[in-house]
């Protein structure tokens, strides 16, 4: 493995090079004195857990951030001036998560947003058109297309089209495949793939190992605003070896002792269940089994998931705990019946930001433990008090803003909030999508804990990894109905990829 | 994530004082705000600071403060109602001549009043959450039907033919002081303990700040909402109640001169339009702030000519430090 503090700067491939870069806030550091050079040409990954140092750091290349000392040098020359206009002049460009993009305009209007080919003032519409089509052929984007209209790799594809468009020769990409499905991921690749094959360099920031492995030619690990080592050769690297730079310490990755519940009495059976793209005759579940939902997106994995919630219309019977009703027909309802779901996309559908963490765990469990209608204040704090341990949220203390904390952490308020219900069956949807590795082990392991005390849990999960280290079965989902059950030692990466493509 | 709180609580460090300082001033605006206006007022004119007119300026805020709570209402979760002070003016006409033309008792009659007012509330909220229909334009039509209702009511004439009874509370005093200002901060007290002691409090302020959320979360949003209304048309209803027996009269557009005045009074006091922020601290502020520069600009002999106006940027120069605030402290 080669550190790249010890690489030799001079290298003559290199298009940028950073040089003992720090950035101070007060009197917290957050780069302590960051040396790396991107080659020219190469897809350059940037790993490291949430704080680690890399926003910062990508803020400094792209220009957002002033550096306290340090030197950056672009294409053999010394930037002695660091700000957006300058670094995007020298071709550096940052495609954050949020894609700028407006919805209401074309694809190719959006293209040539603020660099519209004009005449005497007026805007050149053939002009414009010719050079949009000219840049989006190949790219699968219909240049008159309306930009609200695309889907999430398209918008992604736009951006990074626009950032080559104005010159750009560092494309940064911040997660760049946060809520993308699997097949997307597919698409973006082979899109930065083909981009890179005309010389464009890629930055190419990620939560996920199996991404940088697949995707890069180098990577560099910051921890705690330090360059904890990296590779030139990603070949070279293991996904153990990558989190291991992350944590900095021999984490233990989850693995959950899986469980035969063969023959058991199931705790949780669905009949009969019936929607909108989905049927399904018989699922049982039983006490303390954790079961996988996998498949790929509109195959019916979490539409069954939100149904049994009561979120996605459907009809049927459900029987939990030896009593059998419909299913609910609201998520209150689901609560009260004793199941809880967690949805995946905690901005929208998880947690109230402006509300307090405390405020957030106590949400769902407030009605059962009310008096008259008024909040019962011992039994809320005491709820409050309990998951907030239990989760360890990482904050000073519950009456901060869920806004406030990292996306890890909201997960786990979100998480505590359906815990709180005290439900018997337990639904929780990407758990750990877009968190750190981290944070991700100790959310496997509160869902394994639980799992333990006899609650039943349906993992959603397009994270064929995490399917492995979690569940004690699978079910994979084709057209609103399960094509295949895996359980035991069948649950591989191997076959539920295969499982899933097929 | 050790190293962004770190991160946040050093870029802060260095200014701390300043920082939390102004923070606190622009908090507290509203207050300060008033603070400075009775003293500006109080040296151009010395009436300003009697007992009787500190009296007038409660009485004045009541009707406002009533109609600014049943607004501050709807706005929490994230709606509007633009129909609340037509709505005060027509059930209290319904209540009148319940008692002038059916002859039935004044107490009745203005329990009928109020009943009308609390259903045009829960229609209103059916509307909105049932029929999907947008809040703002569903209430804006609902204050032209209530308006154009209280003129062919009264037939553009002003009803005069109340009880004793039901003039009673607008003029009676204990010792020389109004007892209509009691209704008010009742209400404001018993809103107030609702939306910080209750479920249904709590579920409003989390319908207000992420509605998809509160429903995943196990909260009935739409129901939330209709509650919400309804008890807002009830506010409403008990404001066009005091408003007439206070002006022993009802005029053929009674109220309408309140809507704007009623929607800007808790949004200077803080109750952020898109839901989920606010509370009735802030609602008296801006209710006790309105009424102190209305009546302030009539005693110190303001050319009537100006008063609109002067009035106008005062109000903005409020909500613009406002919206600094939450700018740049959340």
């Amino acid at each position: 493995m080669t550190i790249h503090e010890r690489r030799d700067l001079a290298a003559t491939d290199a298009i940028l090079q950073v040089e003992d870069v720090t950035k101070t806030y007060g009197a917290v550091q957050a780069l302590r004195g960051v040396t790396l050079s991107i080659r020219r040409g190469a897809i350059h990954g940037l790993l490291g857990e949430n704080g680690a140092g890399k926003s910062t750091l990508v803020g400094i290349i792209s220009g957002q951030r002033t550096p306290s000392s340090g030197r950056i040098t672009m294409d053999g020359r010394v930037l002695d001036h660091v700000d957006v206009k300058s670094m995007e002049e020298a071709g550096v460009f940052l495609v954050t998560q949020e894609p700028m993009i407006i919805d209401n305009m074309t694809a190719a209007e959006n293209l040539m947003l603020g660099i519209w080919p004009a005449r005497r003032g007026f805007v050149d519409w053939k002009a414009l058109r010719a050079d949009a089509a000219r840049m989006l052929a190949g790219s699968g984007i219909d240049a008159g297309a309306l930009a609200g209209r695309l889907d999430a790799v398209a918008r992604r594809k736009l951006n990074i089209l626009r950032a080559m468009f104005s010159g750009g020769k560092v494309i940064i990409l911040d997660e760049p495949t946060a809520a993308l499905t699997v097949a997307d991921r597919k698409l973006l690749f082979d899109f930065m793939r083909r981009l890179k094959s005309e010389g464009v360099t890629f930055i190419f920031i990620s939560h996920y190992n199996d991404e940088i492995l697949e995707i890069c030619d180098a990577v560099s690990v910051l921890r705690d605003g330090n360059l904890a080592g990296g590779s030139d050769d990603v070949a070279a690297m293991s996904s153990e070896q990558l989190t291991e730079l992350v944590l900095g310490r021999g984490l233990k990755l989850f693995q959950r002792q899986r469980r035969d519940h063969a023959g058991k009495a199931p705790a949780v059976a669905l009949r009969e269940l019936r929607g909108q793209h989905l049927a399904l005759p018989a699922l049982d579940i039983a006490p303390g089994e954790i079961v996988g939902f996998t498949g790929l997106p509109g195959a019916g994995a979490k539409e069954l998931a939100r149904a049994i919630f009561g979120l996605y219309p459907a009809r049927g019977r459900i029987t939990l705990n030896g009593t059998e009703r419909d299913l609910p027909g609201s998520p209150r309802a689901a609560f009260d019946a004793g199941i809880a779901y967690l949805s995946d996309d905690r901005r929208r559908d998880g947690a109230v930001g402006q509300m307090s963490i405390g405020q957030n765990i106590a949400m769902s469990s407030l009605p059962a433990r009310m008096r008259m209608g008024f909040i019962d204040r011992a039994a809320e704090a005491a709820v409050v008090a309990r998951y907030f341990g239990a989760m360890d949220v990482k904050a000073p203390g519950p009456e901060y803003a869920v806004d406030t904390l990292s996306g890890g952490n909201q997960q786990k308020v979100c998480l505590g909030r359906v815990l709180a219900t005290d439900p018997r069956l337990l639904i929780v949807d990407e758990p750990t999508r877009g968190i750190d590795v981290g944070v991700k082990q100790d959310v496997l392991r509160i869902i394994d804990e639980l799992s333990s005390r006899g609650v039943s849990v349906i993992i959603v999960s397009t994270d064929t990894d995490e399917l492995v280290r979690a569940v004690d079965r699978v079910c994979v989902f084709e057209n609103g109905a399960i094509k295949e059950t895996l359980t035991g030692d069948n649950i591989t990466v191997e076959r539920l990829r295969a499982s899933v493509q097929a | 994530m050790n190293a962004i709180a770190k991160e946040a609580s050093g870029q802060t460090a260095g200014k701390f004082n300043r920082h939390a300082m102004l923070g606190w001033v622009l908090h507290n605006v509203v207050w300060i705000w008033l603070i400075a206006l009775v003293a500006i007022f109080g040296t151009f004119n010395d009436f300003f600071l009697t007992v009787f007119n500190l009296q007038n300026v409660m009485v004045q805020a009541t009707v406002l403060g009533m109609l600014g709570l049943a607004v501050a209402l709807p706005l929490l979760v994230a709606e509007i109602d633009l129909s609340i002070p037509a709505n005060a003016g027509f059930s209290a006409a319904v209540g009148a001549l319940a008692y002038s033309d059916l002859g039935l008792p004044w107490f009745l009659a203005m329990l009928v009043g109020l009943a009308v007012g609390t259903l045009i509330g829960f229609f209103n909220g059916i509307c909105i959450t049932r029929l999907k229909m947008v809040s703002l334009i569903e209430t804006l039509s609902m204050m032209i039907i209530l308006q154009g209702a209280l003129l062919a009511l009264t037939q553009g004439k002003t009803l005069t033919n109340l009880s004793d009874g039901y003039v009673w509370i607008g003029q009676a005093t204990i010792g020389g002081w109004p007892i209509m200002p009691v209704v008010f901060l009742a209400a404001l007290v018993v809103i107030g303990v609702m939306l910080q002691r209750t479920v249904l409090g709590r579920s409003i302020y989390a319908v207000g700040g992420n509605p998809v959320a509160s429903n995943s979360a196990g909260i009935r949003v739409e129901r939330v909402k209709v509650i919400t209304y309804t008890i807002s048309g009830f506010l409403a209803a008990l404001a066009g109640f005091l408003l007439a027996s206070w002006q022993m009269a009802i005029t053929s557009n009674q109220g309408s001169s309140y809507l704007l005045y009623a929607i800007a009074a808790p949004i200077i006091g803080g109750v952020s339009v898109f839901g989920g922020r606010g509370n009735v601290r802030g609602v008296l502020g801006g209710v006790l702030l309105l009424t102190v520069i209305q009546v302030g600009l009539a005693i110190i002999n303001v050319p009537s000519f100006y008063v609109g106006m002067i009035g106008g940027v005062m109000i903005f120069i409020a909500v613009a430090i406002d919206a600094f605030r939450v700018r740049y402290f959340g």
